[in-house]
């Protein structure tokens, strides 16, 4: 090769066509299946929970996007049913995520919807759980020598709990705890929902198999 | 030193310019690209299968929403009250609603039945019938559970249509409409009483013993609720997870109807680190033996509706098999032989199963399995988890989630004895 | 429902235009393949004697840049950018050390927001991929086109501006995210606003090698050249389009994060590498490259198949199925150009194990280049449905992505640090030991770490998809192996330290290497 310019041309080509199918075509597409039925939006202190999970970078260490059955018992742990495409409608930034240190959180509002939970758990999970790996929140609570009205204390046992005074939730916590409690996909998926069927088949053949060699 | 070039006689000096040789490309390369290319169609191809199956999963669960929150406004069809009877009914009222001989009373030829008609039926299904009831001359003292949260309108009118016209030979029927009028007017409210509770409902009823009075509510009865609905300043309400209600949500138990006995063996098993879970642990640890006791029987004598459905993607068909007559080829026995018919539960030791949340069926029985759940009597469930497939596990989840949760069953109430201590362990 | 199937078919086969492509790419050297690039193309055009300084007859393939005032002309930039990115890789390495601890130590730094894990790793990432090794690429690149065009840098003080502005850029990133400001896409956090100061940074990168080029006194183009051109034109629209504010929603902006960060390794800092390799490989060996035609499959094929893999990063999830099939084969396929570039630039170092022994540099660069293949063959294979059912969502993947972006690039640029900056200043490194240490420390460290996260993360895949174990159980097996990677981790940074000290007592030295010289000389 020693040209400059069709070098350059048809390297940005490349590029452009990988543009096309990995984001406008599927953009149009899941633009066009739209937002499921039973989705709502987010209300306010549900969005701003919802940015301060993104601002604690929540997404490093939790998905939102439960497995099939026909690929991991995501289901039998309550994690929730198989996401698709409609149910994240209104998310940006998607925080889709690509670990689960922590466990997956797209329904954690319907699998652990306690807020005084949540607060203790943000507060300080080895509270609840002592092999936990999470970060502790302190910061989004204040130590006060007694709740005022109108301010949410957070449950402790005696290990955690201050000597003296209370702790409360900040604005921050009580946002954050709402947007948890509002993760609730709990409706049917729509039936032209989008979503990778890509074990469907490889667990299809599998149970064939299996059945095959029941019967013998 | 660091340029150890010049050390080297063998290496170049630094004006020596990389440039590529004039070879082919080595034939490997071209076989290995052809192969995977080939592969990468193949894999494309297959792709559009899964996706059709996938489609089809979502269209049944769809479905399934649309059966349970549609109200259908189409007259039933006529025969389809015996199918809906045979599967919802004939458990325990027999197939031909004969009943059974001091335990279930008859819907067939029943006086009860021809005084109050299809509409008393309905009554009765929509919220469940408890205590002392004289039916034909003879005396029953059952539960039957309210049907309100599994069956839709449409059905439970099929059901009282059939009841009052092929079982009694009655002109009376039901509407759906009728029907979701007494749903609306029957929300919230508990099981009838009794013989004596259907009085204000059926004109003409036979004569019906006088309803037990109910058991005193414990002096505690405030505190326990306040503890049950608002926690302490150190743990958290049960009903922040378990629900208003008790009804459960995913992997969180349904506690509403369970015998008491049951609850508070497992609460005490927590507290002593035979059965674990982060939250409950937790919890047990700030409760006295007397409150376990007495949240116990708040949860046994609740009466809710069922808050579960089938959600993971079970094949309902196979889980009804398991329930009802097991699977001997694996060695696991029907679920409903020890946990009662319609898994209502069975004594201390057995739980109700019915309306039970299924992720919480799955996930314990894959606890079983893996022997993180390890409670109960003589080692029973863990042989049971073993033998049963992920497969299996939601089937049967799903299956027990779409039946009516057992009636309440004061009876059960455990007593709070004096040498109950007041205080927790360790504290 | 029938038509969702089909269409999604249809789609996912524009597979076979990429196929086509490469065919179309063979079929044309396979017929061409006679002629020598460099030797009958030049002939074709420049006269003997014309091309004075091109190779002359007598020694083909020489050219003395030193003498000829090249590597003057770019030496200050390269400078610039060398310094600035191993500042970044150390400040980039603590925070990545720190965010390691807190894995396993959770309550060590839980007293800031600053401080809390999802922010730490999150600055780990941005300052050394944009910080670091961007800017040790770009040095690269700038030392290097010159010398293959055989012509001084054009526009110097412009490179020099975007040094500037993309240094400012990295530091405002880095501290909104640790101040929690971020855009929340994973590769794409600094907030959009500042990203436009990267974007004017990376204009003023380009637009000096656009004028270098141009002015090239060389006809054929070298294939670092290639890697290098494509690559500097591919990360600006990469760039821009990904960060559009308010363009991206849902699931499509996910679709759009990975393809962006995918291309970010794939078409941005893997370019840097293998063209760096490309380069330094044959002239410390002082051997040519394999074979032309080769070299030329592996730059075609990986445009043409990297470009569509990023959507292995959400198997399983709410995305269309023909899409995550589409990258899964192109993944696949990443097999053609990684081989390729694998016979062109092992066999030349293969046939010549010699050279290193002679020279760190090279050590470092070929270590880097086998881990080019090995990372791109993990890839591969990692992108099946059913290897990665286990290794999605777990620390398979980190230890994976440390594999291609610190095990392969890195150490191609520690050795192109390594040979370039003594040329550069015409200084010796005042502690030419420590570059030893600096090698073993790394490459033990990253064993270290690279098992420890391998195999954690298969037993955390594995015990995450067995329904009879609870979740922490996945998380407490883990913790022996979190650890493990911390100690890795550790003494990474230790011998990122050490090329810092190195680096830094080499720029208070006052010994050239002319002085050097003259001493050898008297000495004798």
């Amino acid at each position: 090769m020693n040209r400059y310019l069709p070098l350059v041309i048809v390297s940005l080509a490349i590029l452009s066509f990988a543009t096309l199918l990995l984001v406008i075509i599927p953009g149009m597409q899941i633009a066009k299946s739209g937002a499921s039925p039973g989705l709502k939006p987010y209300t306010v202190a549900e969005a701003r929970g919802r940015a301060v999970y993104v601002s604690m970078g929540c997404l490093y260490c939790h998905s939102q996007q439960p497995r099939d059955e026909a690929q991991a018992p995501d289901g039998e742990r309550g994690w929730g049913r198989a996401s698709v495409s409609g149910d994240y409608a209104y998310d940006t930034p998607h925080q889709l995520g690509t670990m689960r240190t922590g466990p997956d959180l797209m329904n954690i509002g319907d699998r652990l919807p306690s807020q005084g939970w949540q607060l203790t758990h943000l507060y300080q999970p080895r509270a609840i759980a002592s092999w936990s790996i999470m970060p502790a929140y302190p910061y989004l609570f204040a130590h006060k020598a007694k709740a005022d009205p109108g301010d949410v204390v957070v449950k402790l046992p005696p290990a955690y709990a201050p000597k003296t005074g209370v702790i409360v939730a900040k604005q921050d916590a009580l946002d954050l705890v709402s947007y948890l409690q509002g993760m609730k996909h709990d409706y049917a998926p729509p039936t032209d929902g989008l979503r990778d069927d890509g074990y469907e088949l490889m667990a299809a053949q599998q149970h064939n198999n299996d059945a095959a060699k029941a019967s013998k | 030193m660091t340029d150890k070039n010049k050390q080297d006689p063998r290496l170049p000096d630094e004006t020596f310019e990389p440039y590529e040789e004039p070879r082919r490309i080595p034939m490997p390369v071209y076989w290995i690209a052809i192969a995977l290319a080939i592969w990468g169609v193949v894999m494309l191809v297959q792709m559009s299968y899964s996706t059709k199956i996938g489609d089809k999963e979502r269209a049944s669960m769809s479905d399934q929403e649309v059966a349970a929150t549609t109200p259908v406004k189409a007259e039933p069809k006529p025969d389809a009250g015996k199918a809906l009877f045979a599967d919802n009914c004939a458990s325990c009222h027999g197939d031909a609603g004969e009943g059974v001989a001091d335990a279930i009373p008859p819907l067939h030829a029943s006086d009860v039945v021809k005084a109050g008609g299809a509409s008393a039926i309905t009554h009765i299904v929509m919220r469940g019938i408890g205590g002392p009831l004289i039916v034909d001359k003879a005396n029953y003292d059952g539960e039957m559970p309210s049907f309100a949260s599994v069956l839709d309108d449409k059905d439970i009118a099929s059901i009282a249509n059939f009841v009052a016209s092929d079982l009694n030979g009655l002109k009376s029927t039901v509407t759906p409409a009728q029907v979701a009028e007494i749903r609306t007017a029957s929300a919230d409210l508990n099981p009838w009483d009794g013989g004596s509770g259907l009085a204000g409902l059926i004109n003409g009823l036979p004569a019906q013993p006088a309803s037990e009075t109910a058991p005193a509510p414990s002096p505690d009865a405030a505190a326990t609720a306040a503890l049950a609905m608002h926690g302490t300043n150190e743990i958290w309400s049960c009903a922040s997870c378990h629900g208003d209600k008790g009804e459960g949500t995913q992997t969180i138990p349904r506690l509403a109807g369970l015998a008491p006995a049951y609850l508070a063996k497992q609460l005490h098993d927590f507290k002593e680190g035979t059965r674990i879970n982060d939250s409950m642990d937790y919890v047990v640890k700030s409760l006295s033996d007397k409150q376990i006791i007495e949240l116990a029987n708040y949860y046994g004598a609740m009466s809710s509706p069922s808050g579960a459905r089938p959600s993971l993607e079970g094949d309902l068909a196979r889980g009804e098999k398991i329930a009802l007559e097991g699977d001997w080829t694996k060695n696991v026995p029907a679920c409903f032989t020890c946990h009662g018919p319609s898994g209502i539960g069975v004594g201390d030791k057995f739980p109700g199963l019915a309306a039970q949340q299924p992720a919480y069926i799955a996930h314990q029985l894959a606890m079983w399995q893996g022997g993180s759940r390890h409670n109960s009597p003589l080692g029973l469930m863990a042989g049971i988890g073993k033998s049963l497939s992920d497969a299996d596990r939601r089937a049967v989840a799903d299956y027990l989630a779409s039946l009516p949760p057992a009636a309440a069953n004061a009876k059960l109430a455990l007593a709070v004895s004096a040498t109950t201590k007041e205080t927790s362990n360790g504290q | 429902m029938q038509i969702t199937p089909t269409l999604g078919l249809l789609l996912a086969l524009s597979f076979i235009v990429s196929l086509l492509a490469l065919t179309a790419l063979i079929w044309a050297i396979a017929n061409k393949q006679v002629h020598t690039p460099d030797q009958d193309d030049a002939r074709s055009i420049f006269e003997p004697g014309e091309g004075a300084e091109i190779d002359s007859p007598a020694r083909p393939h020489h050219f003395d840049t030193a003498r000829s005032g090249i590597d003057k002309s770019s030496s200050g930039p390269v400078m610039w950018l060398i310094g600035m990115g191993v500042f970044w890789l150390i400040y980039g390495s603590i925070h990545g050390l720190a965010a390691s601890l807190e894995l396993h130590l959770p309550d060590l730094m839980s007293g800031s927001a600053h401080m809390t894990f999802g922010r730490m790793r999150t600055v780990h990432l941005n300052s050394v991929i944009y910080g670091w090794s961007s800017q040790a690429g770009l040095a690269a690149i700038f030392w290097i086109i010159p010398r293959i065009f055989h012509t001084p840098l054009r526009l110097g003080w412009l490179v020099n501006l975007g040094t500037l502005i993309w240094n400012i850029g990295v530091a405002a990133g880095v501290l909104a995210i640790a101040n929690g400001w971020t855009d929340g896409l994973e590769w794409l956090e600094i907030p959009w606003q500042i990203d436009i100061a990267l974007a004017i940074g990376a204009a003023c990168f380009v637009a000096p090698l656009i004028a270098t080029t141009r002015a090239r006194e060389v006809h054929h183009i070298y294939v670092s050249g290639w890697y290098f051109l494509a690559a500097v034109l591919w990360f600006p629209m990469l760039f821009i389009i990904a960060n559009i504010p308010g363009l991206h929603w849902g699931v499509e902006q996910a679709t759009m994060n990975w393809w962006f960060a995918h291309n970010v390794l794939g078409l941005w800092l893997t370019p840097l590498g293998v063209g760096t390799a490309y380069y330094f490989i044959p002239k410390i060996i002082g051997k040519p490259i394999y074979s032309y035609a080769v070299s030329l499959v592996g730059f075609w094929a990986l445009a043409l198949f990297y470009s569509q893999v990023g959507i292995h990063h959400l198997i399983g999830g709410p995305i269309p199925t023909w899409l995550v099939t589409l990258s899964v084969v192109h993944s696949i396929m990443m097999f053609v150009p990684v081989i390729a570039v694998a016979i062109n630039q092992h066999v030349t170092v293969a046939r010549n194990l010699w050279a290193l022994k002679a020279s760190m540099p090279l050590r470092f660069i070929s270590f880097g280049a086998v881990m080019y293949t090995l990372a791109s063959f993990q890839g591969s294979i990692e992108a099946l449905r059913s290897v990665n059912t286990i290794t999605h969502f777990t620390q398979y993947t980190i230890g994976h992505a440390h594999l291609g972006a610190y095990a392969f690039v890195s150490l191609v640029l520690f050795g192109a640090i390594y040979q370039i900056v003594p040329r550069a200043t015409g200084k010796y490194f005042p502690f030419p030991r420590l570059i030893a240490w600096h090698f073993w420390l790394v490459v033990v460290g990253f064993a270290v770490y690279f098992f420890s996260l391998t195999i954690g993360g298969v037993l955390q895949g594995l015990a995450m998809l067995d329904a009879s174990k609870p979740f922490a159980d996945s998380v407490t097996l883990l913790k022996p192996y979190l650890e493990g990677r911390s100690l890795g981790g550790g003494l990474m940074t230790l011998g990122h330290i050490l090329l810092a000290v190195n680096l830094i007592a080499l720029a208070f030295s006052k010994r050239t290497r002319d002085l050097e010289t003259e001493k050898m000389v008297a000495a004798q």
